[in-house]
């Protein structure tokens, strides 16, 4: 188990940029995770760790040893990759042990390993069937079990549950977790599953166009994005184009003009000032919904419900404050209540709630 | 719903369709096999080994068995020696000139190899150019036997002929392999020759499995090359000559069985092994291939390689040509002057224009009849529920387990004293024979079509109002006419060089296509092998065309069409 550290690391095919000055470092058992749009560098990052290309400029480093000139099969990298990539022509047994058998561990440590990893992964009695009779989240298992079983330096995952249906994916999330929390195995995971990210990082970085943008805890992440790109790509939430009007109310907070008509006090944001065109981001699951005007008048809109989705757990509101302007609502454990589309609401949102980027 | 009406209206119609296919199968497909296996097994009524067993005891019949199972082994070896680095490298490394090499690669495949082996012989025989040449420069005092009796003359052509069709079989193994796969091993510290050995290898063997089985089998079963070394001690050569006094000799039915069975056996050894080891890729979508470039030094030693395999290749070709416009070439290393004569020769003996007029109709005929046959026998696989469809997918697929020598051999004797008589005119064998040699290129080719071509598309046309009929000519032919196109101009070109039958089954002058006359003309002494060649070339050159046309036509590589 090492350190993982990626330096100043540049990558260019033809004359794409896969990746842009990335610098990252994953500490000692972290479950790291890499989240961003497909076609964004992320698994290009991925597979420079693991050797398979040499980046243009920069470098990588294992505990502080440098990696670059180092091939894939001397960085003991256990990797799964997006299709499993387990070897149709062999066994479970067979896919398992290869990696013991060509560090030539005698023969009773294979089985004993192979044994202890299936126990683990709870599929001994699969071993000797071949990967086109297992089903799909058994073959997860077994791309994780060979991986796992040569102790890796670092463990890189490559979306390894975009091929599974929805139910297999919540159950691999927290079977992934509980393996990589056992074995305490640095981990380095590529996904654009914001959720997966989510509930499973200990932290993570947010790429686009081969940039990290930002790199953070889960909850550092979602509440406080450092820019309009990750508070977009985080989680849902509402863009606003506006202008900065006052800077200075009383209440420590700063106006912005959305329209002639409408303004809105939002979260002080040093480096903006008056006059500056600025995009309000407010998640909707902060908006809160009145039937009756409310008695606080700031921040308070009245709007037309256009839509209603209710799920149960949680209603999604589409509201049209005026013409043409939309806000997304969402509200948890909704009570009994009679809204339907067309009806006239009130909904106001706390001004700490709105984070200003600049346009 | 509307699937069923589709079938319902016209199953009546295909129930016939379908007999008449199998009554046409089985007059010219299992007719003749019974009718050699009936001979083989049967003496005055009685059923008897004595023809097997006079086979084996006999010393001379073993020798050619002998030798015609060596020639098929060695050939392959040589094939796979040659093949399997050259998929390696054309495959998974890139430099200069690539394409270029790609293209001469494929060339052999144009030319048959007893054409080419007119031109190897004039190189290497005793007093050939080769040896001539060493003797002038008194390097040697005598002449070589470059090729060892015969022997290595013809698997030395096999192997140049044929490693095209193996090299693309197994390049089109190794570039369907996920790399993944490849890279997964590398992660758990595998790389170079364990990786190849363990991972790679492994998974391109069903691929190269099934080109090797097209090598032995074809260089098992050639007739040609042998012939024009002369060397006759082999198993085709003994059931050609065997041909003519069948009646007072019945061993060549025998002989027929004996190759049949090797052939079918060897290929189902072959598919059942394959079988066993094929592996649906279990990826998704496209992948790029690793590819990795050729640096310094290794890109000599690829040039070297390439070099010497396609000049090679190219021996017996560009000696073919050279011939052709030879003046004469005799006692000397290259011909002292040259001449079109022999092309003029070509174009205004009767014999020659005579032959060209004979393969360009026999092809033709028999082309339509594999398009026509392709295209019915496909729609009633893919897109019917006839009875007995299992009996007719197995029967259409037999030839491919057939060599052209034991179905010509069937025709002259199962025939003979029939109206089809092919001693007295072998028309209609010769173009039937032709079109059931392809018959199941062409229905695979179609059945494909048919198959990536969605039943919702002819569901769409009945749903408007268009009648079953009007749907098949409207709808499904259009879509799948590139397929059947290609498959047709793949028989075409396949009848213009056919060897086995041309020779077995065309025996007057007037009947004879352009390979009988290359044959006969290369006996004839004086100017007789100068013509074959300008005959040879001028066959190539409308075989190239045919191939460059179906390339043009369908946007779609050589190698592709020959995997077809």
């Amino acid at each position: 188990m090492v350190a993982v550290e990626l330096s100043h690391i540049t990558k260019t095919f033809g004359k794409t940029t896969a990746a842009k000055d990335v610098s990252f470092q994953v500490r000692q058992g972290e479950l790291f995770f890499l989240l961003g749009p497909s076609g964004c560098g992320k698994t290009t990052i991925l597979r420079i760790i693991a050797g398979f290309y040499k980046p243009d400029e920069g470098k990588v480093f294992f505990d502080g040893r440098e990696m670059n000139s180092v091939p894939t099969h001397k960085r003991n990298v256990g990797m799964v990759f997006q299709n499993y990539a387990l070897w149709p022509h062999m066994t479970v047994y067979d896919n398992i042990v290869y990696g013991l058998k060509v560090r030539h561990e005698p023969a009773s440590e294979c089985v004993r390993k192979a044994k202890e990893v299936l126990r683990v992964m709870r599929m001994e009695e699969l071993a000797l069937r071949y990967p086109n009779q297992l089903s799909g989240g058994q073959q997860q298992r077994v791309a994780l079990a060979r991986a796992l079983v040569i102790e890796p330096n670092v463990l890189l995952l490559d979306e390894p549950l975009s091929n599974l249906d929805a139910k297999l994916r919540l159950e691999m999330r927290g079977e992934i977790k509980r393996i990589q929390r056992e074995l305490r195995i640095t981990s380095i995971y590529v996904t654009h599953d914001q959720e997966e990210a989510l509930s499973m990082a200990d932290r993570m970085a947010i790429m686009n166009f081969g940039r990290i943008e930002q790199i953070g805890s889960p909850m550092e992440l979602y509440n406080n994005p450092g820019n309009k790109f990750v508070a977009g790509f985080v989680g849902e939430t509402n863009f606003i184009s506006g202008v900065i009007e006052d800077c200075a109310l009383p209440d420590g907070h700063c106006l912005v003009r959305l329209s002639p008509k409408l303004k809105i006090r939002a979260k002080k944001e040093k480096s903006l000032g008056e006059g500056q065109h600025v995009v309000c981001s407010i998640r909707p699951e902060m908006i809160q919904i009145h039937d009756r005007a409310p008695v606080e008048k700031s921040n308070t809109f009245g709007a037309r419900i256009l839509s209603l989705e209710y799920y149960g757990t949680v209603e999604h509101y589409s509201l049209e404050v005026e013409n043409g302007f939309v806000v997304k609502a969402t509200r948890y454990s909704p009570r009994l209540h009679e809204r339907k589309p067309g009806d006239l609401i009130y909904f106001s949102f706390h001004p700490e709630d709105v984070k200003l980027f600049p346009e | 719903m509307l699937r069923i009406r589709l079938g319902q209206e016209i199953d009546k119609g295909s129930f016939l369709i379908f007999l008449l296919i199998m009554a046409f199968l089985s007059a010219f497909l299992i007719y003749p096999i019974i009718y050699v296996f009936v001979n083989s097994f049967f003496i005055g009524g009685n059923i008897s080994l004595y023809y097997f067993e006079s086979m084996i005891q006999d010393p001379l019949y073993r020798e050619s068995i002998v030798n015609s199972l060596t020639i098929g082994l060695t050939a392959t070896v040589l094939t796979s020696l040659i093949s399997i680095p050259l998929a390696f490298l054309m495959v998974r490394y890139d430099f200069p000139l690539k394409r270029l090499v790609q293209g001469l690669l494929l060339v052999p495949l144009v030319m048959p190899p007893f054409v080419g082996a007119i031109g190897m012989v004039q190189l290497f025989a005793r007093y050939g150019a080769v040896n001539i040449l060493l003797m002038n420069l008194k390097l040697i005092s005598r002449p070589i036997d470059w090729f060892g009796g015969g022997f290595w003359g013809v698997v030395l052509l096999e192997a140049l002929h044929l490693y095209p069709y193996l090299y693309l079989n197994v390049a089109a193994a190794l570039s369907n392999i996920d790399p993944t796969l490849e890279e997964q091993a590398e992660c758990l510290g595998s790389s170079g020759f364990r990786l190849f050995r363990t991972i790679t290898f492994p998974l391109v063997l069903p691929g190269y499995f099934a080109g090797a089985i097209i090598v032995f089998i074809w260089s098992f079963t050639d007739l040609g090359t042998p012939l024009i070394f002369n060397y006759r001690k082999v198993v085709p050569v003994t059931i050609f000559s065997m041909v003519r006094d069948i009646w007072q000799n019945p061993m060549g039915y025998a002989f027929t069985v004996m190759t049949l069975f090797i052939s079918v056996a060897s290929i189902v050894i072959a598919r059942r092994y394959i079988g066993s080891k094929t592996y649906e890729m279990m990826s998704r979508g496209h992948f790029t291939p690793r590819i990795s470039r050729l640096r310094r030094w290794k890109i000599v030693l690829a040039y070297i390689f390439l070099g010497t395999l396609i000049l090679a290749a190219l021996t017996p070709q560009i000696s073919v040509v050279l011939i052709s416009f030879a003046e004469q070439w005799f006692f000397s290393p290259l011909p002292q002057s040259w001449t079109t004569r022999f092309y003029e020769t070509v174009a205004t003996h009767p014999l020659t224009v005579g032959s060209i007029r004979n393969s360009l109709f026999y092809s033709l005929s028999s082309t339509a009849i594999d398009i026509v046959l392709g295209l019915v026998i496909a729609y009633l696989l893919a897109r019917k529920r006839v009875p007995g469809k299992d009996v007719l997918d197995s029967t259409v697929m037999l030839p491919l387990a057939l060599p052209g020598i034991v179905l010509a051999f069937g025709y002259v004797t199962g025939f003979s004293g029939t109206i089809l008589d092919p001693f007295i005119d072998p028309t209609v064998l010769l173009i039937v024979s032709y079109a059931v040699r392809r018959l199941p290129y062409s229905v695979r080719a179609a059945y494909a079509g048919f198959q990536q071509t969605s039943v919702s598309l002819e569901e769409a046309s009945l749903s408007v109002g268009a009648s079953p009929i009007r749907t098949i000519i409207k709808i499904t032919f259009p879509l799948i006419l590139a397929n059947v196109i290609a498959g047709g101009i793949m028989s075409f070109s396949a009848g213009m060089m056919e060897v086995s039958d041309s020779l077995i089954l065309a025996m007057k002058d007037q009947f004879f296509p352009i390979t009988k006359t290359i044959y006969e003309l290369d006996l004839r002494l004086g100017d007789g092998p100068y013509v074959a060649s300008a005959l040879g070339i001028v066959g190539t050159i409308i075989v190239s065309a045919c191939i460059l046309v179906a390339n043009r036509l369908l946007g779609r590589s050589m190698g592709e069409l020959f995997r077809a």
